[in-house]
């Protein structure tokens, strides 16, 4: 049965990757030389590659104030998701009145795609007096359903023996929550943590809508602003967009299994 | 006197910790539960009240009916961006069936599959944006790689301006989707083959079912969960990518590339026309739970839905 050869597997897995990262090698080649910006046919391997365009992202754009302004809203965002879909997960484990009613909002509010809400949501952001805040940035992330499924399922998981055990001892309720749940949910609270910070990060739509002065600015409205004003004219913006997809990408390298694990929680039933 | 009343009027042990922890579940969920009615379920019905009013920023609003529907229907540029969204979501499932090869490839038994799985699954997780702009570069028609590589092989003989061609303007951006939205399809598939038994495979490779025939009867009908997912959410994608369209082509050549996200935006915060935008989220909306209830009975039942006990 496993007598096949495993070269043609290898082949076509190899052509992908090549065509996967195919175009990382182009920008980053461009970012470090700029040649083939004016000149026709582009050169496979860099030419005197130098890093003058990664020093001028730094003359042309604010760079460190997107990056930290990004920073902060992504800090935002990440901690009070995880505290807030802690919270609910856990409150989804117990049993109450109206459980059901609340389990089918969420899920239907799954449905809504935030793209769906763009007109109301900035009214009433602008209502509350957060337009250009980094609250208003962040305050549409503060919880997210997905993610409170995977911290009912980690609660659920813990033995019901535990809790009662430490109900008997005494504990009140947030304390078994603090003391027991939460260190047994360390996997989940990492795959909050990556996911969040990744939308959050990653997010155009909102800031590009709720964004008015240039100091408030993320990375990725930095990037479009850029992009509009200098055209495809200078490697600098393939700087700029190796500056940005690097932190990214070292992340994801890192915390991938969290992240897929916080991907496929919907997919496995659990 | 109140004092002793409520003392004599204390509940029962039992019903007060009922109570306190009522009280305690509904403190937790709280903080979520309104995120979402701000930000999900306010904002759908705010859109709605919307769609039939006449209403823009410092003005006192006005019922109009149906107007705005009315609109939508004469409207050129909504039609089209209808046109292009759907051939958008139409694309989704040649991702998934890529997507659907490689998990099997990867989940083969070779060497170096993990490095395999985080090459292909690496540009998911990156910013859109930067995404977009990689893609404008590849697509460029002086000195864009896949012009180069078209050219020297004499597939063409003059550049082909894909990102400003009528034609190729939103194939080449579905292309950039498929490209990002494919290591994220094989994962979730790679998941649902990972919890096939492996005893079916055995068990039919006894009976002489050849490998084509596994696949058929075993593996694609226990994959069903997983591919609807796929296809809930590459559809979901497909509605709602903005970034890529609006970094792009910005919905161009003339609105060769409109979606109706792309759409609604323009309508709402470059024309501050709230009303008909929200009109057309209406529409959008509704759009969207039809393909979902559609691919739902398709599928079968509730397949691939979060399960919730």
């Amino acid at each position: 049965m496993h007598r096949y050869p495993r070269w043609p597997i290898h082949l076509v897995l190899v052509g992908v990757s090549f065509l996967m990262l195919i175009p990382f090698y182009w920008v980053l080649k461009t970012s470090v030389t700029g040649e083939n910006i004016f000149a026709y046919p582009p050169s496979i391997l860099p030419k005197s590659p130098h890093p003058f365009y990664y020093v001028d992202v730094w003359y042309y754009i604010p760079f460190a104030r997107y990056f930290a302004n990004s920073v902060a809203v992504s800090m935002i965002a990440v901690i009070a998701n995880v505290v807030l879909n802690a919270m609910a997960g856990y409150a989804l484990t117990r049993d109450f009145p109206a459980k059901a009613f609340v389990l089918l909002l969420f899920l239907s509010c799954m449905m809504v795609p935030f793209q769906a809400t763009i007109i109301p949501a900035y009214l009433i952001t602008g209502r509350l007096g957060l337009l250009d805040s980094y609250l208003g940035l962040a305050l549409p992330q503060f919880s997210t359903i997905v993610c409170i499924f995977v911290f009912k399922a980690s609660f659920d998981a813990v033995p019901r023996s535990l809790i009662d055990a430490a109900r008997i001892d005494g504990l009140a309720e947030w304390r078994i929550v603090w003391k027991v749940m939460l260190p047994l949910a360390k996997g989940a609270i990492a795959t909050n943590v990556i996911l969040a910070f990744i939308w959050s990060w990653n997010n155009f739509l909102w800031p590009l809508i709720v964004t008015r002065s240039a100091d408030m600015q993320t990375l990725p409205l930095g990037l479009a602003r850029f992009l509009s004003y200098q055209e495809d004219t200078t490697g600098a913006l393939y700087a700029f967009c190796i500056m940005v997809l690097a932190p990214g990408i070292l992340l994801f390298l890192l915390a991938q299994k969290e992240f897929i694990r916080g991907l496929t929680s919907g997919a496995t039933k659990g | 006197m109140a004092v002793a009343s409520a003392v004599a009027y204390r509940p029962p042990r039992l019903a007060r910790k009922r109570t306190r922890q009522a009280v305690l579940v509904w403190c937790f969920l709280a903080p979520s539960l309104a995120i979402f009615l701000l930000y999900r379920i306010i904002p759908l019905l705010w859109n709605v009240v919307l769609s039939f009013a006449d209403w823009a920023p410092l003005r006192t609003i006005r019922w109009a009916g149906l107007d705005q529907y009315e609109e939508m229907l004469h409207d050129d540029v909504f039609w089209e961006a209808l046109w292009n969204t759907l051939l958008f979501i139409a694309s989704a499932p040649v991702g998934i069936v890529i997507a659907l090869g490689l998990a099997l490839l990867v989940s083969s038994e070779i060497r170096g599959r993990d490095v395999y799985r985080t090459i292909i699954f690496i540009s998911y997780p990156l910013m859109t944006v930067a995404v977009a702009i990689i893609w404008r570069w590849l697509f460029d028609e002086r000195v864009g790689l896949i012009n180069y590589v078209a050219r020297s092989l004499h597939l063409v003989d003059r550049p082909i301006q894909f990102l400003n061609s009528f034609v190729w303007a939103l194939p080449s951006v579905i292309v950039a989707n498929i490209w990002q939205m494919l290591g994220f399809y094989m994962i979730i598939l790679l998941t649902g083959l990972q919890n096939i038994p492996p005893n079916l495979y055995e068990a039919a490779a006894i009976d002489g079912a050849n490998a084509r025939r596994r696949f058929w009867r075993i593996t694609l009908p226990l994959l069903k969960p997983s591919l609807f997912l796929c296809i809930v959410i590459g559809m979901l994608n497909s509605f709602t990518s903005f970034d890529l369209v609006y970094v792009m082509t910005g919905g161009g050549p003339g609105r060769a590339t409109e979606l109706l996200v792309t759409y609604i935006y323009k309508l709402g915060f470059s024309q501050t026309r709230f009303d008909y935008a929200a009109a057309v989220t209406i529409v959008f909306f509704a759009l969207l739970v039809a393909i979902a209830w559609m691919a739902n009975r398709l599928s079968g039942g509730n397949a691939g839905a979060v399960e919730t006990d």
